[in-house]
């Protein structure tokens, strides 16, 4: 018994450490001062009224929200199948197929981003909404297949066979069995795919969230005005 | 329910250019039989359960249920309940939950579903514990939950895969018992596919022993036991003394002992079998095969004794109850052992 509790101490202390500086955000923000101190000398929502005037921000924020939803939901989309494929199909060149579309992960994020960068160029793809949700889906793709094919093949065996001998046909054993036991791989794709967008990577430690949305903002725009630079070039 | 009758023409897996896994297997079970396929790992008979229900394609032959052909049926639409081995119960559903799937699946509805998975439930003696995950139930609870859900379907064929074997020796014992009343009383057909010939001896109308995707004998428990059809069926089936010999003249030698056959046999080198406990330390009579050997070794367990005697250059192993007041023979000491011909099974020599 004190070696549980020892355990769950240990853990709520984890947690307290690594939850702090976010809950800390809370309380600051609602500080009157004019610079970040703790304890803030008084409360009151100047900061709140000077985000809604700040349009960049907001606009950054929005379109981070959007998104973020498009790549969840094209992620899942593309994901989910190739993991049941890559996990359980039997073909010539699979793993090779794993490697490849899963290799996004082993570079870092700054060469994959000077290679987007050169690319888009090219293509006229820098700051549109295409080139966004290709540039997120390459970091987000990689994740989704890779957790969704540990969930696929932790899947307990015979119990989709079992659900079919019961009377169900293919899909409504997807979407009774399938699915639901692949839930948290599932849920775990689509907090990854969320997250690119938000944070910029997903292992960015969660204390730069804001800075990440703002630095998004500016770097839009100057992709924008990048962009529109590079039309004028090339009408001139 | 009404048993269905099942049959298999001509049954065949191939994979790739290997030696199929099942070869142009064919069987005709009777509406409620209960049939075994008994067999060593490898020998197709779970790649045959598969093909049945359809959960693999057959390369060729066809599944017919009651004169149907079903052979290019899904499982869905095959209305045969099925247990794994491991149970393959659904994890997230509770134990009604997965009983009602089946007949969720056929669209009946809800309170009817309920009375179903309650009666369904009884039969296997769970009522109680509907709420339950899968995961808070024992081996045998889960066992029994599978075979629920595979049976409140009201299926044509139920296949059991080796439903015994992640049991426990007691267990085993009671869950054979059970499955065997519950498999009488609804008069269900049944494929049993097992490796374990007790089981099959204990629960089947019929075995189907298999050996490399054929089947090597059919017939009752009793036939298989007692009249084996090849040397590979009386040593699969129950355990037996395998001794060299050579037929001729109408008789067989075993070194330099000579025994009689119970049927004619060809001239040539020959297996005979004799099942250890049929051995006796009698004086032999008309009918009767007489040796005399030497005691080399003996084992007492308490309820059996087993000796080995050395005789003609083989060796006998003989088993037999123990009894008051019969205290087991000394090592060395000269014995005289016999069998009845008819115990004596005699086949030509395999790899000669």
């Amino acid at each position: 018994m004190i070696g549980r509790a020892a355990h769950r101490t240990l853990i709520a202390a984890l947690f307290l450490f690594l939850l702090a500086p976010v809950v800390l955000v809370i309380p600051m923000s609602f500080s009157a001062d004019a610079f970040l101190i703790w304890p803030p000398s008084g409360f009151s929502l100047r900061w709140y009224a000077a985000m809604w005037r700040e349009t960049k921000l907001i606009d950054a924020a929005r379109n981070s929200f959007l998104l973020a939803c498009l790549v969840c939901a094209v992620t899942l989309v593309i994901a989910m199948p190739a993991a049941l494929v890559l996990a359980r199909g039997r073909f010539r060149g699979r793993e090779a197929l794993v490697a490849l579309l899963t290799a996004p992960l082993l570079l870092p994020t700054i060469v994959l981003a000077l290679a987007l960068l050169i690319l888009f160029v090219g293509y006229g793809l820098i700051g549109s909404w295409p080139g966004l949700l290709l540039a997120h889906l390459l970091v987000a793709l990689p994740y989704g297949i890779r957790v969704l094919m540990t969930a696929v093949s932790t899947l307990p065996p015979a119990v989709e066979e079992a659900a079919s001998s019961l009377g169900a046909p293919p899909w409504r054993v997807f979407r009774r069995i399938t699915l639901p036991l692949m839930l948290p791989g599932v849920t775990a794709t689509a907090a990854t795919g969320r997250d690119v967008p938000l944070r910029g990577k997903p292992d960015r430690p969660a204390g730069r969230r804001g800075v990440s949305a703002a630095g998004a903002a500016d770097a839009q725009h100057r992709h924008r005005a990048g962009a529109r630079g590079g039309a004028r070039a090339d009408a001139g | 329910m009404a048993g269905t009758a099942l049959v298999l023409e001509g049954l065949t897996k191939r994979y790739g250019a290997l030696a199929p896994a099942v070869d142009a297997l064919s069987l005709t079970v009777q509406p409620g039989e209960f049939i075994g396929l008994l067999g060593p790992s490898g020998c197709g008979k779970t790649t045959t359960l598969r093909m049945i229900g359809g959960l693999i394609e057959a390369s060729g032959g066809r599944v017919l249920v009651d004169g149907r052909d079903v052979t290019a049926l899904p499982p869905h639409r095959r209305d045969m309940g099925i247990v794994f081995q491991n149970y393959a119960l659904f994890p997230h559903m509770d134990v009604a939950g997965n009983v009602a799937f089946g007949l969720e699946m056929r669209g009946m509805k809800r309170g009817e579903i309920a009375a179903k998975v309650q009666a369904a439930l009884d039969l296997v003696r769970l009522g109680h514990l509907a709420k339950r995950r899968p995961k808070e139930l024992s081996g045998g609870q889960q066992q029994r939950v599978a075979l629920a859900r595979a049976l409140v379907i009201e299926p044509s064929v139920l296949l059991l895969d080796e439903p015994l074997s992640n049991l426990d020796a007691k267990l085993r014992e009671e869950m054979r018992a059970e499955i065997q009343d519950i498999q009488r009383r609804l008069g269900i057909t049944t494929i049993f596919v097992t490796h374990d010939q007790a089981e099959a001896l204990a629960m089947c109308d019929r075995i189907a022993v298999m050996a490399q995707g054929r089947i090597a004998q059919l017939g009752t428990p009793h036939d298989i036991y007692e009249h084996p059809a090849s040397e590979f069926v009386a040593d699969f089936v129950g355990r037996s003394n395998r001794i060299a010999g050579h037929a001729a003249d109408g008789r067989i030698t075993i070194g330099d002992l000579a025994i009689d056959a119970p049927a004619p046999v060809a001239p040539g080198p020959v297996t005979v079998m004799i099942r250890p406990h049929r051995i006796a330390f009698t004086a032999g009579g008309a009918g009767w095969n007489e040796v005399r050997g030497s005691v080399r070794r003996v084992t007492y367990v308490g309820d059996v004794l087993a000796c080995e005697i050395a005789a003609g250059g083989a060796a006998f192993l003989v088993e037999q109850p123990t009894r008051p007041g019969a205290p087991p023979p000394e090592t060395g000491t000269e014995v005289r052992i016999a069998w009845r011909v008819a115990d004596t099974l005699v086949f030509p020599r395999e790899s000669a």
